[in-house]
């Protein structure tokens, strides 16, 4: 402890603590009326719900105006399947670029490393026109597409430092084994990389189960939409209905807390790694 | 320049006890090293110093003035850190200069200051360099350059050296040692390098667990060790320590009974009965030569070091004790052979069976 | 940068020991490149092709130069709706730079204070707003904020500054900086995480070489740990440009497509939307998306050459 710079813990604490409630009170208003009667809703909008006021007419109101299930299982699918190929691709790339010396090496890790400044949102118009040519509209293979030729870059980037990191012997002790080199890819290097899928993750699950902007325009019908968009409808449609707004954001948020509050020391973790490189 | 003196000082963190009971009179000019193994605590003694860490308890006086409460930019002290602490983003120049900022010196005392000690440390040229364009030995004169432009009354060293390799720190050690004798100031250095302790130190303050075991010039702590402690920690190769019993005692002589043979030695009066265990202690130097009084004990060779103007030969006595004894650079001798130490009649140290030397104050 | 003149001559010893692009390489690279190159570049590169050509009602396509550009910049039409939208979303950014990174700092500070009880858990919940979607925040602020519920109001009234309150998200003159300050409000926790870890990254023994030279808390701040921290303030900087730039979700999901009230809030993103798709009687041109999604991407090419060769250069990374 710096005696002489020790500021008043108390002070410190008094202003994390109110700040933390201004991060996370309007989170927790949401989940608290969204099991109110819309008269508690607004007569009593801090009070937890209680015999007198809970409901769950909110949540019927979404399961049978909307297909969140079908949302939810679409959402999963696209970040799952992206995420493993990100995964597996990217590390494909990064073992290539930083194992190997060869004509062209830095000149495509940079042609790579463009993807993490420009954001391919920007190419949308043609993104669009080809999935319209592969007759790929409204097809959750668009998104898987697009999300994973959005994640590369970083994911290469992130995965390559790894790798870097895995001791030189290691990988030519198999070499002097005459093991080949997708065998010391696939059963050495894959399994040593799985601490940096927390980090991957962070920086690519996130963004694509959030995204709004290619589900609007790759996926916007036939079923196929994903949780914010389908919630982003659904509240278009039911705006005024108080009780299945808050539901619908409920139903949004609670897989993503959970999940958090789960993992949140590996995603901090992942996250202030990534910026000491 | 200014004296320190501790009393009474101790430092615990909840129920950890990191110092205890902490006592020394630290006079003006004199180079006293905190030396003990990692975690004594003599770091944090440095770093209590310094205002770094805060006292549980006792009393911390610097120059005459009672200086807990004081921060540290205000105890006339200055400190060189292990790492060096240079600050990454300025250069040499601005290093120096960066705590006179805020003792308010105009800017010609500065400039003089910095250009003072930058001669005194060889780094005029260096002036404009950032840290990171310095190699090892230049970041560490950096760093004492900045202590020096101070001017302290008291200079702190954390471990200076051991960031350097072997043969800049022999040259830096040196250097320290000039740069003592030319500031005159006084100057506490903590390590855990006992050579670093010997060569440096006008007074030496061994330290372990949180205590201080025994305070005295080296060569003091070197012919008198007061316990098993500072025995072995002063001294390379370690003092040789042999189990051995009281067969009698008549006033201040008694007779020691140990791996086979017997020896008389002087001790305090009334330090031992007989059958008391002890423990012998003598230094690897003391047992090559064969002499009028030396008890010869013989013994299988395991290992032998040979240094050149020396060689340190590892044996194993009949009774199990190890030995090391420093012969001659040409010595005939061999693992697995057998060699004869020879155990001097002088020269031997005694403690009992709480590690405390009975001779001490003899 | 230095090392595209490296590659040229890399390849010179090695070429010797290896073959020269061995089989296995192009296949680890291939899936990666493929994807990337087709569903990344090729668009990117084919809508700056686009911007250059206009269409007819036939649907067929015409080399038209900088025409598109000539329109955008200079057509009352265009023009108009192009420079709002740019203004507002400088004016999203400065908000972003000056609110979330002062924010970000503060709080980065005080959880990097040694042995701060509960730290993992004000991290924790700090970053919680960070990792939902931009659309669910959009929406609780809009019922946060809305005057028919009135729980702002009565939480303003309850710290006396009741009359303070205002329909903010309706009011041409405070929509912007409010939805500017929502998505502070969700995106504090990426300053605060990056500049935290920076903080941890200073060795203590600079900080107490500091002290003892005689540095106050708030020198210690100024002359010490900000500098150290500067280059995480750039990559922080340049992040925010970019991502503010591109954004799009927050003002769609808030205020649709028209970005109102009367255009108040609309940025490059939502008018790149509705020039691509079109909007109540306006009938959507990819030609002239095309030119807008170009002449954003020029800006924030811009912003990150800038970044680049002017600022990050200058900062140091310090390595301890």
């Amino acid at each position: 402890m710096r005696p002489n710079i020790r500021p008043g813990r108390i002070a410190v604490h008094i202003a994390l603590v109110l700040y933390t409630i201004l991060a996370i009170g309007p989170i927790a208003l949401i989940l608290i009326n969204a099991f109110k009667t819309r008269r508690a809703i607004f007569s009593d909008p801090l009070g937890f719900p209680d015999a007198r006021t809970f409901t769950t007419i909110g949540f019927d109101q979404v399961f049978t105006k909307s297909d969140f299930g079908l949302y939810f299982v679409n959402s999963l699918t696209v970040t799952v399947v992206s995420l493993g190929l990100i995964i597996l691709i990217g590390a494909m790339a990064a073992w290539a670029l930083t194992e190997y010396r060869f004509r062209g090496n830095t000149i495509i890790a940079l042609y790579m490393a463009i993807g993490i400044m420009v954001p391919i949102r920007l190419g949308s118009v043609s993104i669009l026109r080809m999935m319209v040519e592969l007759n790929l509209v409204n097809t959750l293979t668009a998104l898987v597409l697009v999300y994973v030729a959005q994640g590369l870059p970083l994911a290469i980037l992130i995965l390559g430092e790894f790798i870097q990191q895995i001791p030189r012997d290691l990988r030519d002790a198999a070499r002097c084994d005459g093991v080949s080199e997708y065998r010391i890819f696939a059963s050495i290097i894959l399994p040593l990389i799985t601490p940096a899928i927390a980090t991957v993750a962070v920086f690519t699950m996130v963004p694509i189960w959030n995204d709004l902007w290619f589900p609007l325009i790759l996926a916007p019908g036939d079923g196929k939409q994903t949780v914010t968009l389908g919630v982003q409808q659904f509240i278009g449609q039911y705006v005024t209905d108080w009780n299945a707004v808050l539901a619908s954001l409920t139903l949004a948020i609670a897989p993503i807390l959970v999940l958090y509050l789960l993992f949140s020391r590996y995603l901090v973790r992942g996250l202030t790694a990534g910026a000491v490189k | 320049m200014a004296d320190v003196s501790l009393h009474g000082i101790a430092k615990s963190y909840g129920v950890t006890e990191i110092l205890r009971d902490i006592d020394l009179t630290i006079d003006d000019g004199e180079f006293v090293v905190f030396v003990g193994p990692s975690g004594c605590g003599k770091s944090t003694l440095l770093r209590t110093i310094a205002g770094l860490e805060n006292a549980s308890a006792g009393e911390l006086r610097i120059g005459g003035k009672r200086v807990n409460e004081m921060p540290p930019a205000e105890r006339k002290i200055a400190m060189v850190f292990q790492s060096y602490a240079l600050y990454p983003h300025m250069s040499v120049y601005k290093n120096m200069a960066f705590g006179l900022k805020f003792a308010k010196t105009n800017k010609a005392d500065v400039d003089r200051r910095v250009r003072r000690a930058a001669e005194i440390l060889k780094l005029s040229a260096l002036l404009d360099r950032k840290p990171r364009e310095l190699s090892g030995g230049q970041r560490q004169r950096v760093a004492i350059g900045r202590a020096i432009v101070r001017e302290p009354s008291v200079f702190l060293f954390d471990e200076p050296l051991s960031n350097l390799d072997a043969a800049l720190r022999v040259n830096t050690r040196l250097e320290i040692a000039k740069l003592h004798r030319e500031l005159g100031a006084t100057m506490i250095y903590v390590t855990h390098d006992q050579v670093e302790a010997m060569t440096l130190a006008s007074k030496i303050v061994v330290m372990n667990q949180g205590r201080i075991e025994q305070v005295g010039a080296p060569l003091e702590l070197y012919h008198n060790p007061r316990n098993l402690f500072v025995a072995g920690f002063i001294g390379s190769p370690r003092m040789n320590l042999i189990k051995g019993q009281v067969r009698s005692v008549s006033g201040g002589s008694v007779t020691l009974a140990f791996t086979g043979a017997e020896t008389s030695v002087d001790v305090v009066p009334g330090t031992l009965r007989a059958g008391d265990e002890v423990t012998i202690g003598v230094r690897p130097e003391h047992m090559a030569d064969a002499g009028a009084n030396t008890i010869a004990l013989e013994g299988r060779i395991d290992a032998v070091e040979r240094l050149g103007e020396a060689s340190y030969v590892y044996m194993k006595l009949a009774s199990g004790d190890d030995v090391i004894v420093r012969s001659p650079g040409d010595v005939e001798a061999a693992p697995g052979g057998r060699y004869t130490a020879h155990l001097p009649g002088r020269a031997l140290h005694v403690f009992n069976a709480a590690g405390q030397s009975v001779q001490f104050g003899k | 940068m230095s090392d595209i003149t490296a590659s040229g001559v890399q390849p010179a010893e090695s070429v010797s020991v290896r073959s020269r692009f061995p089989v296995h390489v192009a296949v680890f690279l291939a899936p990666a490149l493929a994807i990337y190159t087709l569903f990344s570049i090729y668009p990117l590169i084919d809508t700056i092709r686009l911007s250059f050509y206009t269409g007819d009602e036939s649907g067929a396509r015409h080399f038209a130069g900088l025409a598109n550009f000539y329109t955008l910049l200079t057509d009352p039409a265009w023009s108009g709706h192009f420079w709002n939208a740019l203004r507002n979303n400088l004016v999203f950014f400065a908000v972003h730079m000056v609110v979330q990174n002062a924010i970000g700092l503060g709080l980065a500070m005080l959880l990097s204070l040694p042995r701060l009880t509960g730290g993992s858990v004000y991290r924790t919940l700090l970053f919680l707003p960070t990792m939902l979607s931009v659309v669910i925040i959009g929406f609780i602020w809009q019922l946060m904020l809305n005057p028919l519920w009135g729980i702002a109001e009565k939480i303003l009234s309850a710290v006396g500054l009741g009359s303070f309150f205002g329909p903010w998200l309706g009011q041409e003159t405070t929509a912007l900086i409010t939805i500017s300050l929502i998505s502070v409000w969700q995106f504090v926790g990426i300053p605060m995480m990056l500049i935290y870890a920076a903080l941890l990254n200073i060795p203590d023994d600079l900080l107490d070489a500091a002290i003892v030279d005689g540095a106050g808390p708030f020198s210690v701040f100024w002359f010490v740990r900000l500098p150290l921290i500067l280059p995480t303030l750039g990559v922080v900087s340049i992040l925010t440009f970019v991502a503010n730039f591109n954004a799009f979700d927050l003002i769609y999901a808030i205020k649709g497509a028209l970005a109102g009230p009367n255009f108040s809030t609309d940025i490059l993103g939502t008018f790149f939307y509705r020039t691509f798709f079109g909007y109540q009687l306006q009938v959507g041109s990819p030609t002239m998306g095309a030119t807008v999604a170009t002449a954003m991407l020029i800006i924030i090419l811009l912003g990150v050459l800038i970044y680049l060769f002017g600022v990050q250069r200058r900062l140091q990374r310090h390595t301890f």
